[in-house]
């Protein structure tokens, strides 16, 4: 009973702190919970932020799923070929420190400020964290598990399906979660770069004297991204029930 | 002896493949770039010329040096709070089920969100930047440091305690050292983010540094600059990752890297 608490009193902890110094800072410097809900409830009746955050998260998608589609793969055959690592190793891990924002200005030179400056934005940022994670899953699978359905006449399709795939599984999923994670996180900061959609709409509120619908905006991502990541792991439990899922570290 | 051998054998192919690869990747670029207007794609020969431009070198690196003090300074204050923290949480059960969501619900934020809070706590200067690197970083570390705090074996605290070792000595003797290669973990996550924060804030807050010269490069249609730019941060992440992993080899040469 009381450790089924825990988790309630950590939340209203740090909603009674963010209350107090909300209260003193005033709604200029830190709207307190009290007035953020009140504001959320108006931003919700404006219909402005659904109507933007449905139009990004659309574009977002294009970028993360291509992203997903070409990095889980690559991962595989980087995980599983010595020469595939040694060709593209150096570029992934190149590019996976490169930050998303100082990628911007170049993409813009590129692509200019439209829809494809934002969906190349959320795959760059993602595709080389899922090809990470993914690598890592396929180098890690245990020779003998290899070994056992060589040894009972299994064909490199077989073993494919029936042996790497499920030791990949767990990573597949890990990889979509951390990607999704980098995709809304590069969603929006190609948005505040160039100030449309829902970046647009964050930047167009950091102007208002009042912080409460700022935080209300920063809030839905938050929930965005909570639930993207919930129904990422309730779609991984329904297609692979048996799996232990990965830590979200990492390395 | 010749698995070792073998095994290097194999590494030294690996690296001989990487050094072709990324020499035929510059060779695709300079081929496709003659084929493309220098404004959008600048031929590598470019853009090392650039570089040895000496008016624009030296730019470049008084801009780096300058961008090096809020990057360090964003990437201290990130390790004094998340290293402590994380030791506390994922040593307690009683902390991680009571912070865990929240610092969860924080962490799903993207961090530059709160850019715009961050001009009116911060203005648009040296604090806000630190202020930012600080944002992105602390996070990630914090996640690497509560896992493996949570890592510990039982056993071996088990011993400690039965030799009668005080919780602080336990923490100084045990945790810490078992704590060490998820320190030098946390340390290479927080300086590739903390690289990626200092970048961010100067080209969101007011353009300084780094983040100036890829402004004005943007607005001039240098390509070539902006590449530089891009390519010298990419550098500056990969050096600092390359000394950390130096030193934990030096430090940590009993701890086998899988």
């Amino acid at each position: 009973m009381r450790r089924a608490m825990l988790p309630l009193i950590g939340v209203f902890l740090f909603l009674l702190v963010w209350q107090l110094a909300g209260r003193s800072l005033g709604a200029a410097i830190l709207a307190p919970p009290s007035i953020v809900a009140f504001d959320y409830l108006e931003l919700l009746r404006q219909g402005d932020m659904l109507r933007e955050l449905a139009l990004s998260l659309r574009q977002m998608a294009i970028g993360y799923l291509a992203a997903c589609v070409i990095g889980m793969p690559l991962g595989v055959v980087m995980g599983r070929s010595r020469v595939a690592d040694g060709v593209f190793h150096p570029w992934v891990a190149m590019f996976v420190v490169t930050s998303t924002a100082a990628q911007i200005p170049l993409l813009i030179l590129f692509l200019g400020t439209g829809l494809w400056l934002r969906i190349t934005v959320a795959f760059l940022s993602t595709v080389f964290y899922v090809v990470l994670t993914t690598y890592n899953g396929a180098r890690g699978i245990a020779p003998n598990q290899l070994a056992v359905g060589r040894s009972f006449g299994a064909g490199r399709l077989q073993i494919f399906w029936k042996i790497m795939i499920p030791a990949i599984y767990p990573y597949l999923l890990t990889a979509a979660r951390i990607g999704l994670v980098h995709a809304i996180r590069a969603m929006v900061t190609a948005e505040l770069f160039v100030i449309v959609g829902y970046g647009g709409l964050i930047h167009q509120s950091g102007l208002s004297i009042e912080t409460g619908p700022l935080l209300g905006l920063i809030l839905t991502l938050m929930i965005v991204s909570l639930l993207g990541d919930l129904i990422l792991r309730g779609v991984g439990r329904w297609v692979a029930p048996w799996y232990e899922q990965q830590r979200l570290v990492s390395s | 002896m010749t698995a070792i051998a073998a095994a290097r054998r194999t590494a030294r192919r690996t690296t001989m493949i990487s050094g072709l690869s990324l020499a035929l990747g510059v060779c695709l670029w300079q081929l496709m770039a003659s084929g493309i207007s220098d404004l959008i794609l600048p031929p590598p020969t470019d853009v090392l010329a650039r570089l040895m431009d000496p008016a624009f070198f030296a730019r470049l690196s008084r801009a780096l040096g300058q961008s090096l003090v809020p990057l360090a300074l964003g990437f201290a204050i990130s390790l004094g709070v998340a290293v402590p923290l994380g030791i506390a949480i994922g040593r307690s059960k009683s902390l991680s089920r009571m912070f865990e969501p929240v610092i969860t619900a924080i962490y799903a934020i993207p961090p530059i969100a709160f850019v715009p809070f961050l001009v009116v706590w911060f203005g648009l200067f040296f604090p806000a930047r630190v202020a930012l690197v600080v944002l992105m970083t602390v996070f990630d570390v914090l996640q690497v440091i509560i896992a493996g705090a949570r890592d510990v074996r039982p056993g071996l605290l088990d011993v400690g305690r039965s030799f009668g070792a005080s919780p602080v000595a336990r923490t100084r003797l045990i945790v810490l050292p078992a704590l060490s290669p998820f320190l030098f973990a946390g340390l290479r996550v927080g300086f590739a983010r903390a690289v990626n924060g200092t970048i961010t804030a100067e080209l969101f807050f007011a353009a300084v540094n780094l983040g100036a010269i890829m402004k004005r490069a943007t607005e001039n249609f240098d390509t070539a600059g902006v590449l530089l730019v891009v390519l010298l941060v990419c550098l500056l992440g990969l050096l600092g990752q390359a000394i950390i992993t130096l030193l934990e080899t030096r430090l940590l040469h009993w701890h086998v890297r899988s």
